[in-house]
């Protein structure tokens, strides 16, 4: 019976419930809305961290991550293999790496750089570098002198596709070991600063150019399931000698994305909780007024037999009907806005420098997780009800003198 | 010992890349080859003992700084600042193709890294790798003659070199002036589009150290005015013997020499 009366109830002053239903729906997409961009603005940095050369896993020998020198090279990496063989799940994808810091050099221009040494079939499984040549074209097994850099270190060094560029690294006899290479593709990234960092060749010629035989500085591995990350990579740490090898996850290898990912957590629940605050206080306004504006039906009822229970019953229905309508029609909202919006994305490539320094990607694609669906429903919903108790309360506790009174 | 050609290795290394020239030059010298690397024996000698001002020079600004500088051999050298008081005692040592720099200062001798070759020596627009790099231009080029000009009554050759395909030079072709008594005039460096980039040429060819030398060397920036850097010779020994200690770590950080 109370759900009836509070239906005919919330539609009497229509006005008043659109206006506080507008608030509950605008509350809900916004939470919804702006948590599926953050969600999206993270898991491009984390989409992104992983392709730059990161992968899900890596191996390298111990000391390479602190010292990233040609000294700290994986001589024999044929163990790694081994046991890479055994441990990993089917569908795993690796490639190994030459990785080093360097200087490239032209007749006008000099810039530090990670001088990258691919094996470019494998690579092109794992890492963006595959599909991100845009001129020229990718590395093949035999270019014992070809080299594709970044299109803007291309363009800060005036060069162009064909031309020499010179690297100089440090070799494994300690001697400056140097060697011409040739533009052969120019590759475009996510970001300025990764086009600008690294430079890639083949291993092959790295390895010659350093001296380093079969050495190599790294192994990336990609999983086919993001879950499982943790558990193989403790596998491979048992599976390889532990003297000489340290095996990383992701998390371990991006720290500073890692802690992005929790600040983010962290301040997308307050942002639930700023929204529900100035909402809450708009839905007891609401109630409260609806409330003092019935106080003589209430003590009607009151003096007809209805218990005080009852009341509160059917004050918390009206609320309840006006959160149902308004979180549904916020939810349909926000989904439709993501929808809208994940075919092409939030292009913010005119801000692409100041995204850049916070590691963000230039197009952001608006994720949508469950659990945060969730959590901003059930915010809006369990607190709404809760708020609503106080007006419920008290119109309950009118008694039929007063109302009479009331005029 | 016979004093016929020495060679500043300063200037030597300083300018190994920069220039060459030719020595050897008269009679038959037509193979390029042959009169680059006569040139640059010529300029270069056993061993050398020198005393040079550098003049760095800027649109608003200019420092001048003497250095002595030892050089044995092709590849060894070792030069320090003795003027001004400010920076005496700096140095740098050159051995095969690594060099080391002293600071008195902190007392400290650097190896210069991979990163740090391409930058200014002691601020001047010769490059560690001009200096480490000298025999470069014998190696990684082919020289041809393309035209003879005259010069005090001497006759030049107009040399262009081009490196070799897989040289690790970032030159895409030198021009060089080199006169037929083996003198370098001018050393040209050009990018690989062929537009130059930087220019040596020698001034105040006299006799210096026992053999006709150029007095001065100048290396300029051919895109910006009035920057340039000038060496000038005001004492050159060649083929003295040179105790082996010289060019060591421990005596770049010994002051006295």
């Amino acid at each position: 019976m109370h759900f009836q009366l509070a239906w005919r109830n919330i539609w009497r002053n229509p006005k008043r419930t659109v206006v506080i239903m507008t608030a509950i729906i605008i509350g809900v997409w916004s939470m919804i809305f702006l948590g599926a961009l953050m969600r999206g603005i993270s898991d491009g940095m984390v989409r992104n961290g992983i392709a730059t050369l990161t992968g899900h896993i890596q191996v390298h020998h111990k000391g390479y991550r602190n010292d990233p020198v040609v000294e700290n090279s994986m001589i024999d990496p044929e163990v790694v293999k081994t046991a890479m063989e055994r441990v990993l799940p089917a569908g795993a994808q690796w490639a190994s790496r030459v990785r080093v810091n360097a200087v490239a050099n032209n007749a006008r221009h000099t810039a530090g750089v990670t001088f990258v040494g691919i094996d470019p079939a494998r690579e092109a499984r794992i890492s963006f570098i595959g599909k991100a040549v845009t001129e020229g074209r990718y590395l093949r097994d035999d270019d014992k002198y070809g080299i594709v850099a970044g299109k803007a270190l291309v363009d800060k060094f005036e060069t162009k596709l064909g031309r020499k560029i010179i690297m100089m690294s440090q070799d494994t006899d300690r001697e400056i070991a140097s060697r011409a290479f040739r533009i052969v593709g120019i590759f475009e990234a996510e970001m300025q600063s990764t086009e600008k960092q690294f430079i890639f060749v083949t291993k092959t010629a790295a390895q010659h150019m350093l001296k380093l035989e079969n050495g190599i500085s790294e192994i990336s591995i990609i999983l086919p399931d993001q879950e499982g990350v943790k558990q193989v990579a403790d596998n491979l740490r048992a599976a390889v000698p532990s003297a000489d090898y340290e095996v990383q996850t992701w998390r371990e290898l991006l720290p500073l994305i890692t802690a992005y990912l929790a600040i983010y957590d962290g301040f997308m629940y307050i942002w639930f909780i700023v929204v529900f605050i100035a909402m809450g206080f708009g839905i007891v306004n609401t109630t409260l007024m609806a409330v003092f504006e019935r106080i003589r039906e209430f003590g009607l009822f009151k003096a007809l037999g209805m218990k005080p229970r009852w009341i509160i019953k059917e004050v918390l229905a009206e609320s309840f009907f006006i959160l149902l309508i308004g979180t549904a029609i916020g939810n349909v909202l926000s989904f439709l806005s993501v929808f809208a919006l994940s075919g092409n994305g939030i292009d913010l490539s005119a801000l692409a420098s100041g995204l850049e320094f916070a590691g963000m990607s230039r197009i952001i694609y608006p994720a949508i997780y469950s659990h945060d669906v969730i959590v901003a429903n059930l915010v809006v919903f369990i607190l709404g009800l809760l708020v609503s108790v106080y007006p419920a309360v008290k119109a309950a506790r009118f008694t039929p003198v007063e109302a009479l009174t009331h005029t | 010992m016979k004093k016929y050609s020495m060679a500043k290795k300063i200037i030597l290394s300083l300018w190994l890349v920069l220039f060459l020239c030719g020595l050897g030059a008269d009679a038959k010298a037509q193979d390029a080859q042959a009169l680059v690397k006569a040139s640059f024996n010529y300029m270069r000698g056993k061993t050398s003992i020198s005393t040079v001002v550098m003049t760095i020079h800027r649109p608003d600004w200019q420092r001048t700084m003497t250095i002595k500088a030892w050089t044995k051999g092709q590849e060894d050298s070792i030069f320090r600042i003795i003027a001004p008081a400010r920076d005496s005692g700096n140095g740098t040592l050159k051995r095969g193709r690594e060099m080391w720099t002293y600071n008195p200062k902190i007392n400290r001798v650097i190896k210069i890294p991979p990163s740090m070759m391409s930058q200014a020596w002691m601020g001047s627009d010769f490059s560690n790798n001009d200096l480490s790099k000298s025999e470069s231009l014998i190696n990684d080029y082919t020289h041809t003659i393309t035209g003879t000009e005259t010069h005090e009554g001497k006759k030049v050759y107009v040399i262009k070199s081009m490196p070799k395909p897989e040289a690790p030079v970032v030159w895409g072709m030198q021009k060089l002036k080199l006169r037929e008594d083996h003198i370098f005039l001018v050393q040209e460096f050009y990018d690989e589009d062929f537009q130059p980039v930087k220019i040596m040429t020698t001034l105040q060819i006299r006799m210096l150290g026992g053999k006709l030398f150029p007095g001065v060397w100048k290396m300029q920036k051919s895109d910006v005015k009035d920057e340039y850097t000038m060496l000038e010779y005001k004492e050159l020994v060649f083929d003295k013997d040179l105790p082996d200690r010289l060019l060591t770590l421990s005596s770049l950080k010994t002051p006295t020499r």
